[in-house]
């Protein structure tokens, strides 16, 4: 397509924007601060694409919003990661109109402790729409999640909203390497904390949970949209980073009866989109830094993002947006601050072709 | 590097010339040892070497027999490898039926190798081998640079905010040691390795910067560029 | 003689690769108290990072041997007039040498050589200054059966008069489990011993660990010269794997070329089949030094570099004690050695300042253990 013709498709479809998307967009670059002339046109075509996706899988039935992997240390709302959570927090409590709820996509502690904790309980606290926890393994690994619980309840639930079924699931869980060899919560919690730690062990939803899912996906018809939240990712990528779930097959055979079924989860602070026969898979970007790719395993729908430019602590960093469909099929928005954001739409999932028509900066 | 080259190839193609025409130069064998006089009665073949030194005793087939090519090959690769051996007197059975390769140096007892790629290795120095003791402390020495380096990689404390190197860089990803110098356009000039890892110690992780003789500083590029070694480059992918 | 040599290294590829099973295992003991037994391992205490010293398979460190090596190493009874043992020459109070500008042996007969310090031998490639050996176990018996050393008139006549001591033969049954002693249990024995003979914690130690204080001012310079304007460490090798201060090879800094005519002793030896160990006893031959054992034109006049742990200790210096003191070894490094055809390519002029060469030796001094009295101690209860 050439340039010209490019120009001219966006106009058009400029014009058969509908004014919710545009009214959400304007308030959101408000509050963020972070308005750019070429964003603005490239933001708009991308929703654009959203319009065309409605047409196939039906209008939007809501949209929540997540944030995940601010990684906060007990270093006061004046730390870079903290600063970076209350700016996502401000950016969702701006959305107009607000979506249904927020998840929470784990690691909101960096090493499990209570004031860690205690920090980030108090920012997200400020958040508008309901919030819906996850934990990930930053937060757990100290002291076997008992903070997380006492601040947030149960790990592994599930709920309905508007006629899908939600499933969270606590997938960080890996075999006991501690007790053998007597390792104080600190030295536990470093193992897990460490990506590059070769002597980490992988993550697993393990059997107690997967016996949960199954009863709890006994009583949902089969053709009940599924979305589940998982802090690792629910496929095998990459090992060595613990990008993985030891179990994953066996996981993803429960939810194989499913017509539709998508997986949210956090971890790998990337741009990140994978389907694997009925389950679509989309990772959550990280409010504190970007993980590399890894050298192996990335799934081949990902478009990846480019390198971020690490002077900037808002590139390659955000949060996002997930629009259900009427079908029960998500388009996921990354909401990248200072760059434009990327939107995976179920359709181009679906197809295999290109996820973005273009550079994402 | 080309001579060695060069006398790879001439040691092979005498090699080929041995299995096609299988023809045993009774010459090369002057002076064969007592082990040899003795497989010379059974089915092997004794195939010397230009510096008439080493040689390799084929088991399992008989004296103008020719051998198949992957044999010749193997023979070929054994020889080739015992040049290593520079003046050393070496014989070598490749035996009909058993993996190992046996092998006596200078008249010794027949030993058992594992595989041509397991033999004994031995670097010349001034013509003499190096000793055991000296490649232990070498690999010592080499190896606590490379852990220290590890150490401070994934320890926050280089920095003054919680953050380590690991944290962008898991296995050293994105540093791509081999590609300095080069125009960085952080630093908006030509950097070095050591210039990125201050440029990081004193923007992302805001700390103070080493000096570059700091032994922190060596440390951190003898881990990267040992991490990185053999990691392809994809410009684009990084 | 080079086919023998590396012969020697190949085989010690195997026999380390034992060690590193047998090192394992000593690290794998569980660490309840041991029961008094002759065979129970001696635990070598090194500080963090260096190197075990390559100990040979078939001479397990034991405690038992190590016990037995003591006794022997001190017993004036392994000479001919039992007047002489191996401490005469190598004397704790000395540095574990005797400060004698050449060895005396029985009859008060003088050798061609400097003793050298038994301490930290256990970690050198050879041993004597030719390094015409390998193990301390080698090096252990042949002074013994030497004429101008402890004279005995033959190893099987050491082997008839310590079998004679009845303390001896419960000792050797107790350590070896046989009744029959032998030369090979004598040399076992006190080469273990002397693989004990190891000292850390010198006030440079220290600094290398962190302690930025261990050592002067003076001493830091010293040691940065020592790395560079100097020279030194090229063949004084010092790193905190092997901190010994030897590169385990032999130069020719032209020490052994003070008045002699090399070209003619040279002459004479190649054409000769004079075992090595009588020739290094001749003043004149003896300056031959590594030539006596490769008969390779380059080791004429090459000496063995020597290590510098406790070198405060043990003056006079250099194969032939012709330099008394630190002082002195400094002078003759700065003047660029003496030249001579077969000089070390190494050495040259250092032109170092009175404060460099006074530096210089201040490192030297921080090199002396401060656990060597407690050594000492335990050896003369």
């Amino acid at each position: 397509m050439s340039i010209r013709k490019c120009r001219q498709d966006r106009e058009t479809k400029n014009e058969s924007l509908s004014g919710l998307n545009r009214r959400e967009f304007l308030k959101t670059a408000v509050a963020t601060g972070t308005i750019a002339t070429g964003a603005g046109v490239f933001l708009n075509y991308a929703q654009s694409i959203a319009q065309q996706v409605e047409v196939k899988h039906g209008t939007n039935r809501f949209t929540f919003a997540y944030i995940s992997d601010s990684h906060l240390l007990d270093r006061g709302r004046e730390h870079r990661f903290a600063k970076s959570l209350i700016k996502a927090v401000k950016d969702v409590n701006a959305l107009e109109p607000q979506p249904d709820f927020v998840l929470y996509g784990g690691d909101l502690a960096q090493l499990g402790l209570r004031d860690e904790l205690s920090l980030g309980k108090d920012i997200i606290a400020e958040l508008k729409p309901k919030l819906y926890m996850m934990v990930g393994e930053h937060d757990w690994y100290y002291d076997m999640g008992d903070v997380w619980r006492e601040f947030f309840g149960k790990p592994t639930y599930s709920f309905n909203h508007k006629g899908i079924h939600f499933i969270v699931l606590n997938s960080v869980v890996v075999e006991d390497y501690w007790s053998g060899p007597k390792m104080a919560p600190m030295e536990r919690m470093l193992f897990m904390a460490q990506l590059d730690n070769p002597k980490g062990r992988p993550f697993t939803v393990g059997e107690e949970q997967r016996k949960w899912l199954s009863d709890d996906l006994s009583g949902v018809e089969k053709h009940i949209p599924i979305v589940v939240f998982s802090h690792s990712p629910l496929y095998k990528y990459y090992k060595a980073w613990n990008f993985w779930a030891d179990d994953a097959e066996q996981v993803q055979k429960l939810l194989s009866p499913f017509k539709t079924v998508t997986v949210i989860h956090g971890h790998t602070h990337q741009v990140l989109t994978n389907k694997i026969k009925n389950i679509a898979f989309h990772g959550m970007m990280s409010t504190a830094w970007p993980w590399p790719y890894a050298p192996e395993g990335i799934p081949k729908l990902t478009v990846q993002m480019d390198r971020p430019d690490p002077f900037n602590q808002f590139d390659g960093t955000g949060w996002g947006i997930v629009d259900t469909l009427h079908d029960g099929n998500v388009n996921k928005t990354y909401k990248l601050w200072d760059r434009n954001p990327m939107i995976v739409s179920y359709d181009k999932v679906s197809t295999g072709r290109e996820l973005v028509p273009g550079p994402s900066y | 590097m080309k001579t060695t080259h060069k006398m790879f190839i001439g040691l092979f193609a005498l090699l080929m010339m041995y299995a096609v025409s299988a023809n045993a130069d009774n010459n090369s064998a002057t002076n064969v040892s007592s082990v040899i006089q003795q497989s010379k009665e059974q089915s092997v073949q004794i195939v010397t070497a230009c510096d008439g030194k080493k040689k390799v005793i084929v088991e399992g087939y008989k004296e103008g027999e020719p051998m198949p090519e992957h044999k010749a090959r193997e023979v070929a690769k054994l020889l080739t490898a015992l040049m290593d051996y520079c003046e050393e007197e070496i014989t070598a059975k490749i035996p009909e039926t058993e993996i190992a390769i046996q092998l006596s140096i200078n008249g010794d007892p027949f030993i058992s190798v594992t595989a041509i790629e397991e033999l004994p290795l031995v670097l010349v120095h001034g013509g003499k081998p190096h000793t055991e003791r000296e490649k232990r402390i070498w690999s010592a020495e080499l190896n606590r640079m490379i852990d220290t380096g590890y150490k401070i990689f994934h320890d926050p404390t280089l920095g003054t905010n919680g953050i380590s190197c690991d944290m962008c860089h898991p296995n050293a990803s994105n540093t791509h040691p081999e590609t300095y110098p080069k125009f960085q356009t952080q630093t908006k000039k030509a950097a070095l390795l050591r210039d990125m890892i201050n440029w990081c110690i004193e923007n992302p992780q805001e700390g103070k910067k080493l000096s570059d003789d700091d032994p922190r500083m060596k440390a951190l590029e003898a881990y990267i560029i040992s991490e990185r070694t053999g990691v392809i480059l994809e410009p684009g992918k990084h | 003689m080079q086919r023998k040599r590396s012969k020697l290294t190949f085989s010690t590829v195997f026999i380390v690769m034992l060690l590193n099973l047998s090192a394992g295992f000593i690290c794998s003991l569980p660490s309840v108290a041991f029961t008094q037994s002759a065979d129970e391992l001696y635990e070598l205490k090194l500080p963090p990072y260096v190197l075990e010293p390559i100990i040979p398979e078939n001479n397990p460190l034991t405690k038992g041997k190590v016990f037995l090596g003591q006794k022997l190493y001190f017993d004036k009874r392994l000479s001919a007039d039992d007047t002489v043992s191996c401490a005469t020459c190598h004397d704790p109070e000395k540095g574990f040498a005797d400060g004698e500008i050449v060895a005396i042996g029985i009859n008060g007969q003088k050798g061609a050589r400097n003793s050298p310090t038994t301490l930290n031998t256990a970690f050198f490639d050879t041993q004597f200054w030719d390094g015409r050996v390998l193990t301390l176990e080698e090096q252990a018996i042949l002074p013994i059966a030497n004429p101008i050393e402890m004279g005995m008139p033959s190893h099987d006549a050491v082997v008839e008069k310590i079998s004679n001591i009845a303390e001896y033969k419960a000792d050797f049954k107790a350590v070896f489990g046989s009744d029959n002693i032998t030369i090979d249990q004598i040399a076992q024995a006190i080469a273990s011993f002397e693989r004990t003979l190891i000292t850390f914690n010198t006030p440079f130690d220290r600094f290398i660990a962190g302690e930025e204080n261990a050592i002067s001012t003076s001493a830091k310079r010293g040691w940065e010269l020592f790395q560079g304007k100097a020279r030194c460490l090229t063949c004084h090798e010092f790193n905190v794997s092997y901190p010994f201060f030897t590169d385990n090879k032999f130069h020719n800094i032209g020490v052994a070329m003070k008045d002699k005519d090399f070209g003619a002793l040279a002459r004479k030896a190649a054409g000769s089949d004079a075992d090595p160990s009588a020739l290094a006893h001749e003043k004149a031959a003896s300056e031959l030094g590594r030539y006596l054992v490769t008969k390779e034109p380059k080791d004429i006049g090459a000496f063995k570099t020597s290590g510098l742990r406790d070198i405060a200790l043990t003056s006079p210096y250099m194969h032939d004690g012709s330099e008394p003191t630190l002082e002195s070894v400094i002078e003759f490094y700065d003047k660029g050695g003496v030249p001579n055809p077969n000089l070390d390519g190494g050495i040259r002029p250092l032109n170092l300042s009175e404060e460099e060469k006074t530096d210089l030796v201040e490192f030297m001094k921080a090199l002396t253990s401060n656990d060597l009295p407690e050594l000492i101690k335990k050896l003369n209860p």
